[in-house]
């Protein structure tokens, strides 16, 4: 039976911009929305609040997509385990293969759609819109 | 997506001022890497910002430039002058992209044709040898290529892909053909040669040249998993999906993500494995919920658990595959978005918003103190104590209101910077264009001034720094015969003096021929011969500003418009300033624009006509006087009178406002108050004289709008509606 | 032998043909101004070999026999500017 109450989805991207326009498009669909500006920021909120989904851009200043998934799967912690989808500019195959590397579960290119990004989140969580 | 376009256009104007602060500084000096680097940053986020807003144009066209600047960064070389031109003209085109936008709500539809335009030079400026590639790297008209090739049917399919294979290709024992073949779900592919020129006798078969396209219905992470070891260069790009095929796009999603999950498990490693191993797992389950298998959902669940307590991935990947072969029918509905007007945005410092709240506070306190005051006198409390309360209270929110009228002003107000940073550019251009040296020096640039100044300064500027530039400053070889530096000077200063903002530009060109004014002005008949000698030098040095004058005989390209200082003039005080112009033959000329610092605080003279209260801004006002009737004579249709041998025609202000006369002409002595503007002068009458105050003009909405003569109203104390006058419309 | 010169106005392309056939396939049409390219026996091509093709723009004659090359690059060398005659099977299926 799918669960149906609200999922917790926390954006970590250093462009305000596009935090925007992410919680726009998760809020609509009833997702709950918490906001990181870099990667040492969403390791502080992942452990003080609970998530079920980490939304991460790969460049971002203080500590990046990469080395905040490294440090996240490398802790002995319930929130290790945490699924992580990775969002970037760059489309080439070795940059995926790198954010596999650290500990991602997907990627996906940007500019990516409102639509994309809601659908993704609620495959993510296991609740059909 | 426009809830965003606000935001957008606000963090994309200043990444266009950084932009050019930046590579404006690499113009002075090429190889300073830090430049280049910010230079690159504002194109990226610049092209990202576009992308959130989806403005294809503006994405594929930032693209093109970033794709330079980024190997421009890895290769050392300097930059070339003529490709640092180009990216400066890119984000000019992109300013003009981002007017269109706030103004319209959308990008213009000259757009993709501006965005061929400016990526074709781009890619020129580098010069061809760098250009190696069948179409511009970075752009994607190879996309526009396939659709041709792949007819009706493309917007059925998913993913595109280009696929460049680097030149030892063939001699690194790789088959291309291979790996095309190997592509998931594979449509439509295209092959072209990288260099179209090749011929059978000059070509060499171990080279590999070509170029391949392909269209497939995989997603865009499968694509790119099978491209995960293959060297060359490659792009995948998902397409948009169409509402035809979206029920199977999200299984596939779905399906694809599970996948996905098999490759993280297959690479992980001994450390960091139990948290990337787990995340896989919940991955999984979610999906499978998602896609509403939940019998196999809770076989991978369980299959976690085994797969850490045996520490190995394999009871996770079989279960995951084993319930790869189940289906789902998840629905699907779709939000479109709709479309608001962009309204006018401001950056606001934090700070004085929280200084706006602690006074609203503080007014709260004064009015419950007002209200206490009431009461006592409702209760037949001793009068002088509620007397020296409201004194109190008075005198506090006097000085409250005084701060918050001062608060909320400094809330519009922004740095002369703003309009100053796009001039450096535009002066360099136009002294290239008339083949003339300028130095071009900026002061004072953090002075503040009201956001609408400041907005609606930039096109007299323009007007007068083009003017310095093109008729000011001599051509270099005059200018050594004179004995001054072949550079000219050009200095655009601003400062602040109490309520005035002075903005001058100051060069030392030759300075303005005041026999070729006085020429070109009676040509023109501006004025008189008689009046002509009769004005002093400076009087009619100021000629220049009257309306039809224009010494230019060519209208320059910058702006195809007219170069004429009357049209500075009627901006400036359209904004409640004046301009100001000095100059010495051979010397130079300094115009000097003052303004008011805030717009929205006027000084008026009330007056009293025919029952009704009106405003006449004091900076209009000459004086005031009694004329008796007798001076006072029919001209043509109107009415004049002769004041200090000068004639003053004479406004009925009822008539010029279509307002209702009350009686007819009295005998006694006419109260007139004189004013002028924009170099017209006339006298209303006056029923009575009223006080003099400072005001904060609300602008004219609806029917008002329209209203000749009048510029603006304002509530009194008693309540009543105050018309302000627009002296220039009713004098002319 | 997987390139065949059948004649002075036909270059056979038959069965797997691997890197080098490009620089041969390149000789026999340059000493062959006329010759056109027959790849009906074809199964695969390297890329070295679909490369020449696309460059000597020669008149080519299918359809191959490997399926990949019928289905797909076939029609690419088609829009790219090689005469291929239609097949004639009519326009390319779209398998699924």
């Amino acid at each position: 039976m799918p669960d149906n109450s609200s999922k917790r989805v926390l954006i970590i991207d250093d462009a305000a911009l596009v935090r925007a326009y992410y919680r726009a498009a998760l809020e609509a669909h009833g997702f709950v929305v918490g906001e990181a500006l870099n990667g040492l920021e969403g390791l502080e909120k992942l452990l003080l609040e609970p998530f079920d989904l980490v939304i991460a851009d790969i460049n971002m200043p203080q500590m990046d997509g990469i080395t905040f998934l490294r440090t996240l799967r490398s802790k002995e912690l319930p929130v290790s385990s945490i699924p992580v989808l990775v969002t970037s500019t760059e489309a080439g195959p070795h940059d995926i293969a790198a954010a596999r590397g650290a500990g991602a579960n997907y990627y996906l290119v940007k500019p990516i759609k409102q639509e994309t990004l809601a659908e993704y989140a609620a495959i993510f969580c296991g609740r059909p819109r | 997506m426009n809830e965003f376009l606000e935001q957008f256009l606000i963090e994309s104007r200043d990444l266009v001022a950084q932009g050019t602060d930046d590579l404006m500084a690499l113009a002075e000096n090429p190889s300073d890497r830090e430049r280049l680097d910010g230079a690159f940053r504002a194109f990226h986020t610049l092209k990202g910002a576009a992308g959130i807003v989806e403005f294809g144009a503006m994405t594929r066209t930032l693209h093109a430039a970033e794709d330079i600047l980024a190997s421009l960064r890895s290769s050392e070389e300097p930059i070339n002058p003529d490709t640092l031109d180009e990216f400066l003209t890119c984000l000019d085109l992109t300013s003009r992209w981002l007017d269109a936008m706030q103004s319209a709500g959308e990008a213009p539809s000259t757009a993709e044709a501006d965005a061929d335009n400016m990526i074709a030079r781009l890619v020129g400026s580098r010069g061809a040898a760098e250009v190696a590639h069948a179409s511009a790297p970075g752009d994607d008209t190879w996309v526009g290529r396939l659709s041709v090739a792949a007819g009706s049917h493309f917007t059925e399919y998913r993913t595109a892909l280009r696929y460049i294979p680097s030149p030892d290709a063939f001699f690194q024992g790789l088959d291309p053909m291979n790996v095309v073949a190997a592509l998931p779900h594979l449509m439509t592919v295209d092959v072209v040669l990288t260099d179209p020129d090749v011929s059978l006798e000059t070509m060499n078969t171990f080279n590999c040249s070509l170029e391949i396209v392909a269209l497939m219905e995989a997603a865009g992470e499968q694509v790119r998993a099978a491209l995960l070891n293959v060297p060359g260069k490659v792009e995948v790009r998902e397409l948009a999906s169409t509402a035809i095929r979206q029920s199977e796009e999200v299984q596939t999603n779905a399906r694809s993500l599970i996948e996905a999950q098999l490759l993280v498990l297959q690479q992980s490693d001994v450390d960091r494995s139990v948290g990337r191993r787990a995340s896989a797992g919940r991955t999984a389950v979610n999906a499978l919920l998602y896609l509403g298998r939940s019998e196999l959902a809770a076989n991978v669940e369980l299959a976690i658990a085994t797969t850490k307590a045996e520490n190995s991935p394999d009871p996770l990947i079989a279960a995951i595959e084993q319930a790869l072969s189940g289906t789902g029918q998840p629905e699907r509905h779709n939000n479109s978005p709709t479309a608001p007007v962009v309204p006018r945005a401001l950056r606001v410092d934090m700070d004085r918003i929280d200084a706006l709240v602690k006074l609203a506070g503080e007014l709260i306190v004064v009015k419950n103190a007002i209200g206490h005051a009431a009461k006592l006198v409702h209760e037949n409390e001793d009068p002088r104590a509620v007397i020296a309360t409201l004194r109190e209270q008075h005198a506090l929110f006097e000085r409250l209101a005084t701060e918050l009228q001062s608060a909320v002003l400094r809330i519009r107000v922004l740095p002369l910077r703003s309009v100053f940073r796009r001039f450096p550019r535009l002066v360099r251009e136009i002294a290239v264009s008339v083949g003339k040296t300028v130095r071009f020096i900026t002061e004072g640039e953090s002075t503040e001034a009201d956001a609408t100044i400041v907005d609606a300064l930039f096109e007299p500027l323009l007007h007068v720094l083009r003017n310095a530039v093109d008729h000011g400053i001599e051509p270099p070889e005059q200018r050594a015969s004179a004995g001054k530096p072949a550079m000219g000077t050009l200095i655009l200063r601003a400062r602040r003096d109490a309520d005035t903002v002075t903005i001058e530009v100051e060069d030392d060109g030759g300075g303005i021929n005041v026999d070729r004014v006085r020429a070109v002005a009676r040509a023109r008949g501006i004025a008189t011969a008689e009046s002509l000698t009769a004005m002093s030098d400076a009087e009619a040095t100021g000629l220049v500003f009257a309306a039809g004058f224009s010494t230019a005989s060519t209208v320059t390209d910058l702006s195809g418009r007219g170069v004429g200082m009357d049209s500075v003039r009627t901006a400036v005080e359209r904004l409640g300033g004046k301009v100001t112009l000095e100059s010495q033959a051979g010397t130079g000329t300094k115009v000097g624009l003052m303004l008011p610092f805030s717009l929205m605080m006027t000084r008026l003279m009330t007056v009293e006509v025919a029952g009704q209260a009106f405003g006449l801004p004091l900076d209009n006002v000459v004086e005031t006087t009694i004329v008796p009737r007798d001076r006072i004579v029919p001209i043509g249709a109107g009415r004049a009178f002769v004041l200090r041998d000068q004639t003053i025609p004479l406004i009925d202000l009822a008539d010029t406002l279509g307002i209702q006369r009350t009686d007819t002409l009295s005998r006694s002595p006419a109260k007139v108050v004189i004013a002028s503007a924009a170099g017209q002068i006339g006298a209303i009458e006056v029923d009575r004289l009223g006080e003099r105050m400072d005001v904060m003009l609300t602008p004219m909405e609806g029917l008002l709008n329209g209203m000749k003569g009048v510029s603006g109203t304002t509530l009194l104390g008693d309540g009543r509606v105050l018309i302000v006058l627009d002296v220039e419309e009713i004098l002319s | 032998m997987t390139i065949v010169l059948h004649d002075a106005n036909t270059i056979r392309l038959i069965g797997t043909c691997p890197a080098d056939d490009g620089e041969v396939l390149l000789q026999h049409l340059l000493a062959n101004p006329q010759a056109e390219v027959d790849w009906r026996g074809c199964e695969s091509a390297h890329a070295a070999v679909i490369q020449v093709i696309l460059v000597s723009r020669r008149p080519l004659r299918g359809p191959p026999a490997g399926p990949f090359l019928e289905r797909l690059i076939e029609p690419a060398l088609r829009r790219a500017g090689c005469q291929v005659p239609p097949s004639p099977r009519g326009p390319e299926v779209r398998k699924r």
